[in-house]
């Protein structure tokens, strides 16, 4: 953070409530910022937008470092500081889109006019015109045919257009205020871009739900629903309805100890089967996109966002949480090396210091997987975690861009999951889908 | 035998083809091989076509959505958001003529062709605004709730003229400036922090005085 001094930060938004507040006040500064603007307009025809793009990336990006408490204390532990500013963009866009005003009735009618030449009423039996829930980027509707409880999902015009537009109007004052160069900050900002645009393809998301729910039926207590790709289209999803609930309700049920184990070994063998065997993951661990089906199954809902794995990402960073690599130092920084981690302009003292923080840091997220079984209620262990995290935030040496891009994702999937295991205080077999990392040496 | 709608028909090839209206009619009615004078059976002159065009569109709208099933569930607003999309959605099969029609006219307010069009509008949203009145959707307010009209016909050229140079991949962004735009519009329709800052204005004129039986 270079000469622009952030304000001072006295206190750090903890809770979901506040972390949305915040947005909330973003949103109004913003729309301040627009009055302030057009009324300028007024009186000088010739104002150019940039006062008007420099005032909404300052209050966005102010909003966006308050939050660096508990949201993303855990992200910024392996995704380094640099990765922040994504991150909290990847959270900035699901948050403000959960504000977006639900679409009016003649709108939804509309869309289904436009992409099926036909009303909601003359495809289904019944429609509801009124939404049941939001989702990520649109809402959800209940319908049924032919004596089926299906969910209907439409999204809001023109996202795509927004996301891209937000993320070029960030993107100057981005640079300027992390100090980062434009080229090292590029990889990272596409990465979150690319990802956030695949979310508002529906057709993509039909076709990969469909893949991914086939190839997860081996897994034990995971359904998903059945897509219908003829009724759906670019900006409508039909899919069967789900009955279930959220985990934050299945959790006020004071669910018994053996119930929260199954589900969080569900979500477990969900992620790591999909990590080690298909390598692409649903890289979207957000409570809203689990229900806790009524007889204690977990349905995945929500297959919008895909990571996938390349080989030269997955095959050294799985094989420093899961081999005993770190006994050989030169071949832990050769992985970190691969892994960009550590930098070919880096001096011997730079290699050894980097070498050995992200050894600690490596070891504490791996820790779940060195036992066959682990207790994700372990609060020593979440302390430890977030302890690291936040010293690692406070560190210069980590003011600067590491990592490949792949970690923005991977992270925020891993810990993601961390987290609900967590709230679950589940107890988790985590030897069931194990990464494969002999093939290492073939690739070598 | 010439229709109203062939006559329409041949005069959109005519004016996209060539760019501009017909030298006359009998130019364009020899070239239709009819008589001039079963031309004026059916119109007076070619911006009477064109208003015909527009005035059939807005009709064809009107009966289209009022024919759905679910427009009886409709409040005001949704109707009028409806009555948008609607038209827009059918103009689309007409954008060449009416972007023609409507840049030929370089006019402050209603252009000359969509006045017979407007009245329609005028009648079907007085309709459903006095729906909305009396189901106390909209606020009623003297003088000005005569005017609600005039603002969904304003709203409607903005849109027209937004729809006109939006270059969106189907028309998405119009979309998107009817659900915020006619959604502006009612909300002010409705009962605002104004009406009651207004009321309680009105309260304390009425009971002047104040400062003095409070004691100030």
């Amino acid at each position: 953070m270079s000469d622009n001094k952030p304000k001072e930060q006295n206190s750090i938004p903890t809770s979901k409530v506040e972390r949305s507040a915040k947005f909330v006040t973003t949103g109004l500064k913003i729309g301040g910022n627009y009055i302030k603007h057009y009324s300028k307009k007024l009186f000088n025809p010739d104002l150019d937008r940039s006062e008007l793009n420099e005032d909404n990336a300052t209050d966005i990006y102010q909003s966006l470092s308050e939050l660096k408490g508990s949201a993303l204390k855990v992200a910024q532990m392996l995704s380094m500081d640099k990765n922040l500013l994504p991150q909290a963009y990847v959270d900035k866009f699901s948050q403000s889109q959960y504000n977006a005003p639900p679409l009016s009735g003649p709108l939804i009618v509309q869309t289904f006019k436009k992409y099926f030449g036909k009303t909601p009423e003359q495809i289904y039996d019944k429609f509801n015109i009124r939404s049941t829930n939001a989702a990520s980027i649109g809402q959800v509707h209940q319908a049924e045919l032919n004596g089926k409880k299906l969910a209907v999902k439409i999204q809001y015009p023109g996202v795509g257009d927004s996301i891209s537009s937000d993320l070029k109007l960030i993107k100057p004052f981005a640079f300027r205020m992390l100090g980062m160069s434009e080229k090292e900050l590029d990889v990272y900002m596409k990465e979150v871009e690319e990802r956030l645009l695949e979310e508002t393809d529906y057709e993509l998301e039909v076709r990969r739900s469909i893949e991914f729910s086939i190839a997860c039926k081996v897994l034990d207590n995971v359904v998903f629903p059945d897509y219908y790709p003829d009724l759906s289209s670019k900006r409508i999803i039909t899919m069967d309805w789900l009955e279930g609930i959220h985990l934050k309700e299945f959790l006020a049920t004071n669910p018994l100890q053996e119930l929260r184990d199954r589900i969080g070994q569900a979500l477990w063998d969900f992620y790591n089967y999909q990590q080690h065997e298909l390598r692409a993951v649903h890289a979207d661990p957000h409570p809203g996109n689990f229900l806790i089906t009524p007889n204690g199954k977990l349905g995945v809902i929500d297959f919008g966002c895909i990571k996938v794995m390349p080989d030269d990402f997955y095959y050294p960073f799985f094989s420093l949480t899961s081999t005993n690599l770190f006994a050989d130092k030169e071949e832990t920084i050769k992985a970190f090396r691969k892994l960009e981690m550590i930098l070919p302009s880096d001096t011997p003292q730079q290699v050894n210091f980097y070498h050995e923080l992200y050894k600690q840091m490596i070891s504490l997220f791996a820790k779940p997987y060195i036992t066959d079984v682990f207790d994700f209620s372990d609060k020593a262990f979440f302390d430890d975690l977030f302890g690291f995290g936040e010293k690692v935030a406070k560190m210069p040496e980590f003011k600067q861009a590491r990592g490949v891009k792949h970690f923005i994702y991977i992270n925020r999937t891993n810990f993601g999951l961390y987290n609900i295991l967590h709230e679950l205080k589940a107890r988790v077999k985590t030897d069931t889908y194990k990464p494969h990392v002999q093939e290492l040496d073939q690739v070598e | 035998m010439a229709t109203t709608e062939s006559i329409q028909k041949a005069y959109i090839d005519y004016v996209l083809t060539e760019g501009k209206q017909p030298q006359s009619v009998y130019v364009f009615a020899k070239k239709n091989k009819m008589a001039e004078e079963e031309f004026y059976r059916f119109f007076g002159s070619f911006d009477a076509i064109e208003q015909s065009i527009w005035t059939s569109l807005m009709q064809k709208t009107i009966s289209e959505i009022r024919s759905q099933e679910i427009w009886p569930q409709y409040s005001s607003r949704e109707k009028a958001l409806s009555f948008f999309y609607s038209f827009f959605e059918l103009l689309k099969g007409s954008r060449s003529f009416a972007v023609y029609s409507i840049k030929k006219h370089k006019t402050i307010g209603t252009p000359k062709v969509l006045e017979p069009a407007k009245d329609i509008f005028e009648e079907f949203a007085t309709g459903i605004l006095n729906e909305g009145l009396e189901s106390a959707e909209l606020n009623d307010r003297k003088f000005f709730s005569k005017r609600y009209k005039d603002a969904l016909w304003v709203q409607f050229g903005f849109v027209l003229n937004f729809w006109i140079h939006d270059d969106s991949a189907g028309f998405e962004k119009t979309d998107e400036a009817i659900e915020k735009g006619v959604n502006v519009t009612f909300d002010l329709f409705q009962r605002s922090p104004i009406d009651n800052l207004f009321e309680y204005g009105k309260f304390l004129a009425k009971n002047g005085g104040i400062k003095e039986k409070m004691g100030f």
